[in-house]
């Protein structure tokens, strides 16, 4: 359903990716690891549309089209959910107006029928409870004033909410304790299917032994310079990155 | 400037003696004494610190007259479509600036809704004396003009204990008739002690295109532990130029709670003055305003601690589009015997273009050492990350900005607490914000 080949980017004038190759098929799940600054969260932000990023070769194929030609809310309507790392807080736009006003965009820009405040309503209730998020807080402005946790838990709401084919999800284990990783990991874990790709994308092992991946991709300089099995992600753990980084330059 | 003051004050002197009077009469030696400020003063300019941002050439070329002719005949009709969905205990309404006593009701036991031409015509001494009697002779001229020359107004009057559950009505609406007319009109509301009552306030239009000059004084006299909620919405025709003084005066342990959206007129001004006579009383002044191209709004709020254990809480948020323009200014001051004050000042202003023009002053004087205090004031745009968050979730730019906008100014719908009201507003939020700006 994705097909990434030689990517590069840059963001002002500084390069970020240098030549990224990944394929993604549906029922999918791949793990992007690698050390600070190797390029993950860049790779998830373009996948997604954020402005502020130069393509400067490659190309990026999703369910058959040119994905950098789609405008961000026309990939979210096709399909693409980003969970970011931080996500922003809106203050005065209340939680569940912004969840059925999103839903209802991606179902009409889908040709589906709006959902209907009754059925929306029972079902966000079912969807809190799910991710364990407190239900006053759908009542509440979209994450503020939230803590870390819970700002996690909302962006895998809206995900099981959304119910995108390719979901992205950017260092959603980052700041979270066991419980809440554990929460969060349940919540992906429910929406794996045979039709859903996703990409995790982490700097931690640790989120891997809750959400099992198909594919371990280390992620170095720009490029992917191992992929492997979930086993990779063990012998990271164990090991760092060092020696892979080492391996690779040497 | 066509303008000569001349042209103004023989017509006035006329107007003022061909009004029923008594020898003696209390409220015609006011209006003489207004005609003589007005006279010795003039129409404000930008000298006065005041008036420096907005200018009134533009009003005073307009050369506004008295109506001639009287209000339309089928005023139900008129006002059909601006009726709330919200069940009240009684209203005024005005069309054209003149009280339609058809249309205005009151079933509230121990609560008045009249017309002030009918108070001042029966010799209703409170009344008389209570014109006037908060608003002075008029800080400036056209304040000064409208005591001169007001024909009619409203007086709400509730009486003490007497506690509304259902709200009152001011509904100001203008027809095509008043195309070049000034609309001079003065309100006196008044709260006995333990009283509590809801104001819902709408000026609303017939007729996009029409100019005219809406001034309305309003005086509103909080006895002890009265209660008033009072909620303004501004709708007036693009073309119209609207100006509200509010005066307001608090005895202890008062509770004045006002809201205004200021969306309506190509030049709006709103002017706030409280006073707290007696200790322990607290004002809470809230507003938002919307301005694209061609529009000016403009807010003074002037809030005077001189008395123990008061607090004020103001609040004024506004989003700017096109060329439009704000101003706000707001004075408080807290004297030196206002120990155990609270007072709070804020303005926030969201710019959507960048040949849009806000002038803020927020301004605190404090006398007093023991007090709790805080201003602030900001002048921002649409934040990036937030529309780009929206947008990844599914919302075009359109939608992402609406919904942004809402959310700036949803602290301040939130005031008008009726959902009717918050409907409307949230309408005309759509309405604006929706287009893309460079």
């Amino acid at each position: 359903m994705l097909s990434i080949k030689n990517l590069t980017a840059s963001v002002d004038g500084k390069e970020i990716l240098r030549g990224l190759d990944l394929h993604v098929a549906p029922g999918e799940v791949h793990a992007i690891m690698g050390p600070n600054g190797s390029g993950k969260s860049t790779l998830a932000h373009i996948l997604s549309g954020r402005e502020g990023y130069d393509v400067t070769g490659g190309e990026v194929e999703y369910l058959g089209q040119d994905l950098l030609q789609l405008e961000t809310e026309e990939r979210a309507q096709q399909g693409i959910f980003l969970a970011m790392q931080y996500p922003v807080e809106l203050p005065g736009v209340n939680n569940m107006t912004f969840l059925s006003e999103s839903m209802n965009a991606i179902r009409k820009a889908q040709g589906r029928a709006e959902i209907d405040t009754l059925s929306f309503m029972k079902l966000v209730k079912q969807k809190a409870r799910q991710v364990k998020l407190d239900e006053k807080l759908l009542k509440r402005s979209v994450n503020a004033g939230f803590s870390g946790g819970e700002k996690k838990r909302n962006e895998i709401l809206q995900m099981t909410m959304l119910e995108p084919k390719l979901a992205i999800l950017d260092e959603t284990d980052s700041g979270l304790d066991i419980d809440a990783l554990r929460t969060v990991a349940d919540g992906v874990n429910q929406l794996r299917s045979a039709e859903r790709g996703m990409i995790v994308v982490t700097h931690y092992q640790r989120l891997l032994d809750y959400i099992e991946p198909d594919r371990v991709h280390v992620l170095a300089h720009g490029r992917i310079v191992r992929s492997g099995g979930k086993e990779l992600a063990l012998e990271l753990e164990a090991r760092g990155y060092g020696w892979l980084l080492d391996e690779v330059a040497a | 400037m066509t303008f000569s003051l001349s042209d103004h004050l023989v017509p006035l002197q006329r107007n003022i003696e061909s009004l029923p009077m008594q020898p003696g009469d209390w409220l015609i030696d006011r209006r003489f004494a207004a005609l003589e400020r007005f006279e010795r003063i003039g129409f404000p300019n930008r000298r006065s610190e005041a008036w420096r941002y907005s200018r009134v050439d533009g009003l005073l070329k307009q050369g506004f007259v008295a109506p001639s002719q009287r209000h339309a005949a089928d005023g139900r009709a008129l006002i059909e479509p601006h009726e709330l969905q919200i069940a009240t205990a009684g209203r005024a309404v005005f069309i054209d600036g003149q009280y339609i006593d058809e249309l205005s009701d009151c079933s509230a036991a121990g609560v008045r809704v009249t017309s002030l031409k009918a108070a001042m015509a029966s010799g209703d001494r409170q009344v008389l004396e209570a014109i006037g009697s908060l608003s002075g002779l008029g800080d400036d001229g056209f304040s000064a003009l409208n005591l001169a020359s007001f024909q009619d107004g409203a007086v709400i009057h509730v009486e003490p204990g007497v506690r509304l559950d259902a709200p009152l009505e001011m509904l100001h609406l203008t027809t095509s008739r008043v195309q070049g007319c000034k609309l001079p009109t003065r309100h006196l509301v008044l709260l006995e002690r333990q009283s509590r009552a809801e104001l819902i306030e709408r000026f609303v239009t017939q007729d996009q295109q029409s100019a005219y000059f809406n001034h309305q004084v309003v005086e509103i006299s909080l006895a002890e532990q009265a209660e008033l909620k009072h909620k303004r919405i501004q709708l007036e025709s693009r073309q119209a130029y609207h100006l509200s003084d509010l005066y307001i005066a608090l005895q202890s342990k008062a509770d004045y709670r006002g809201v205004t959206a200021s969306i309506g007129g190509c030049w709006s001004r709103t002017t706030i003055t409280n006073r707290f006579i007696q200790p322990d009383a607290n004002c809470e002044l809230d507003g938002l305003y919307l301005v694209g191209d061609g529009q000016l709004t403009d807010f003074h709020l002037d809030v005077d601690h001189q008395l123990p254990n008061c607090s004020s809480w103001e609040n004024f948020k506004g989003i700017l589009r096109g060329s439009g323009r704000a101003v706000f200014d707001g004075l408080i001051q807290v004297g030196k015997g206002a120990q155990k004050s609270e007072a709070h000042l804020h303005n926030a202003n969201l710019m959507l273009s960048r040949h849009a023009e806000v002038d803020t002053k927020p301004q605190l004087m404090i006398l007093a050492d023991d007090v709790v205090c805080s201003h602030g004031t900001t002048v921002g745009q649409l934040d990036d990350q937030a529309l780009f968050y929206l947008r990844s979730r599914g919302l075009n730019e359109q939608q992402a900005r609406a919904l942004l906008c809402q959310g700036f100014l949803a602290e301040i719908v939130e005031k008008f607490e009726h959902q009717a009201l918050q409907a409307l507003l949230n309408r005309q939020f759509n309405f604006v914000t929706s287009e893309v700006e460079q």
